[in-house]
């Protein structure tokens, strides 16, 4: 009896605690996204905005953006824009993470100082990648040109392919880092003995990393991997500061777009629309990362 | 054929070599950020750009001091508000989360880690309409009140690690002092955690700093925009102005250099625990 009323005094007192932040991310995150799939239901232009009573259209919206081309290219774009950060900020992340786990004297302070990239404001890192790719007087060009790799400089972000190419590298700096942190994490939870009682086995430097760190390195990989692609899908700032989404519509992707259709279009039930099938997309990858982690640790 | 065999010291010297080497083309657009803020536009449109400023000025910085008191201020009143709200929130909710065995635990930690990884286009349609029809658009609050979401979950994961670490003996001691719940929170949890509470006080600050989505959407006026969208408008209208813009950025990066310089250690230990695990 004495210890129920204990438990019951533990359990009041521990809500009194967690309550209060979990209804505010209940407020702020989570009625707004299932208030989300109301309004993509419901004809909400700049007129009907203000008033309360506004006619339910069934899936007229989601009809809308499936036909329209924009919307087609963008959710293309983000997920070539995703592959290719991915692709980028792994392997050089990977790559920066085994160079620095050697032992040197510069190796930790380095390490840790190139982190920065990611603590600074993407509107910033944005504006820098966009004057770096200027065409005229940009340093990029500048560079290539001495460098004799091209002869006239190049549009960077005023043409489709390479603007996205921009993002990706621009995306990456901020990446890069952060997936060789991560990855550096997992490294250092390898034991040492394991590679010594290789070594003594004969067993080579390529050896060692496909047969020890690979398989031993795998649930980080995976999580790097899932939480990089639910981190990078979801990118606006970068794409609105950089290209805008431009040159017309080939860096385009769906935050952006929903962003457009709602702020500048006044389209607020499309571009509810195409948020939702944003946060499908996302969902759909937490899930996965959710079972990763879970397996691994009690979460 | 003679194998190459380097000593302990040589080894140490090429590799120190090779890493700064790395860090200074990785970290290059810092500093283009910083050099080209003191240059004057003569220079700047120059056909090719160079590495130091041939003439060194504070120019650009003066041109922006009229606005920048203006969003200054509106960047300061807006981050420090959500640094503040997010702490109240996030630092009992990561002790509760740590020191009490409540029924639902594993659904607490699972809304903060998905709510952690929605992020903002999802709910800007919808905030604005609520904002709207609260009239909070345009005010201190509604940039606040959103980008405390970015870090309440983020601090939640980051802290909880540390409050679990604490040895329960400890508090039960205070308790036997007379200590009850809430001042064993305050007088043994939080000092104990001074420095992962200051890291996560630093991190809620520069998250809201730094973003530009909620406040841009909700404050259009100019004079009450911070300086992320303040420097996406000036882009805009004079875009090719990038000695303004650059000087802009230095101003914009100065805070989150400073916590980083000052407490680097802290920080990259908190992103990694903050951004992956509960």
């Amino acid at each position: 009896m004495q210890s129920n009323k204990r438990e019951k005094k533990e359990q009041i007192l521990g809500y009194f605690f967690i309550v209060p932040a979990i209804i505010y991310m209940l407020t702020f995150i989570g009625y707004p996204i299932a208030y989300n799939w109301i309004i993509s239901f419901q004809d909400v232009t700049a007129k009907t905005l203000g008033s309360a009573a506004r006619d339910f259209i069934g899936l007229e919206n989601y009809k809308m953006i499936f036909i329209d081309l924009t919307f087609r290219k963008a959710l293309l774009h983000t997920f070539v824009y995703t592959i290719g950060c991915l692709v980028i900020q792994f392997s050089l992340g990977f790559l920066f993470a085994i160079f620095f786990a050697k032992k040197f004297a510069l190796s930790k302070p380095i390490r840790g100082f190139i982190v920065i990239s990611w603590m600074l404001p993407v509107t910033v890192t944005a504006l820098v990648f966009k004057f770096m790719f200027a065409e005229s007087n940009g340093i990029i060009n500048t560079i290539l040109m001495n460098l004799h790799i091209i002869r006239q400089p190049i549009g960077w972000l005023l043409q489709g392919n390479t603007a996205m190419l921009g993002l990706i590298i621009a995306n990456s700096w901020v990446g890069i880092p952060f997936n060789m942190l991560l990855l550096t994490t997992g490294l250092n939870n390898i034991p040492e003995d394991i590679y010594e009682a290789a070594s003594i086995d004969g067993a080579s430097k390529i050896q060692k990393f496909l047969k020890i760190t690979i398989p031993l390195l795998k649930p980080t990989i995976m999580s790097v991997l899932v939480l990089g692609f639910v981190l990078t899908f979801k990118v606006f700032d970068l794409v609105y500061v950089m290209t805008g989404g431009g040159p017309v519509d080939a860096t385009e992707v769906l935050s952006t777009y929903s962003y457009k259709l709602s702020f500048q279009l006044f389209h607020f039930g499309e571009g509810a629309a195409v948020a939702n099938v944003l946060f499908v997309c996302l969902f759909l990858v937490a899930l996965v990362y959710l079972k990763t982690i879970s397996k691994d640790e009690v979460i | 054929m003679k194998k190459l065999h380097l000593t302990y010291r040589h080894k140490n010297i090429l590799l120190s070599a090779a890493a700064v080497i790395i860090a200074c083309i990785f970290l290059f657009p810092l500093y283009w950020i910083a050099v080209n803020s003191f240059k004057l536009d003569s220079e700047i449109f120059a056909s090719t750009p160079t590495l130091w400023p041939e003439e060194f000025t504070l120019k650009a910085y003066k041109d922006q001091l009229g606005s920048l008191s203006v969003t200054m201020k509106n960047s300061v009143i807006i981050a420090v508000g959500s640094m503040l709200l997010s702490l109240c929130l996030s630092v009992p909710a990561a002790y509760g989360l740590a020191r009490y065995k409540v029924k639902g635990m594993k659904l607490f930690v699972l809304i903060f880690l998905i709510t952690q990884m929605l992020p903002a286009s999802l709910v800007l349609t919808p905030l604005f309409l609520i904002f709207s029809k609260l009239g909070i658009l345009n005010s201190y609050l509604a940039p606040s009140l959103s980008t405390a979401t970015i870090s309440i979950p983020f601090i939640v994961l980051m802290l909880r690690p540390g409050f679990l670490s604490i040895p329960k003996e400890l508090e039960d001691a205070a308790k036997i002092d007379g200590c009850n719940a809430l001042t064993a929170f305050f007088r043994v949890a939080i000092p104990i955690s001074k420095p992962t509470v200051i890291t996560a006080a630093c991190f809620s600050f520069v998250f809201a700093w730094n973003d530009l989505a909620y406040s841009m959407t909700f404050n259009t006026k100019e004079i009450m925009r911070p300086m992320t969208s303040a420097i996406y408008t000036f882009m805009n209208q004079y875009g090719t102005k990038w000695n303004s813009i650059m000087a802009y950025g230095v101003l914009l990066i100065l805070p989150s250099c400073i916590i980083f310089v000052t407490m680097q250690k802290h920080i990259v230990e908190g992103m990694t625990s903050g951004s992956v695990k509960g």
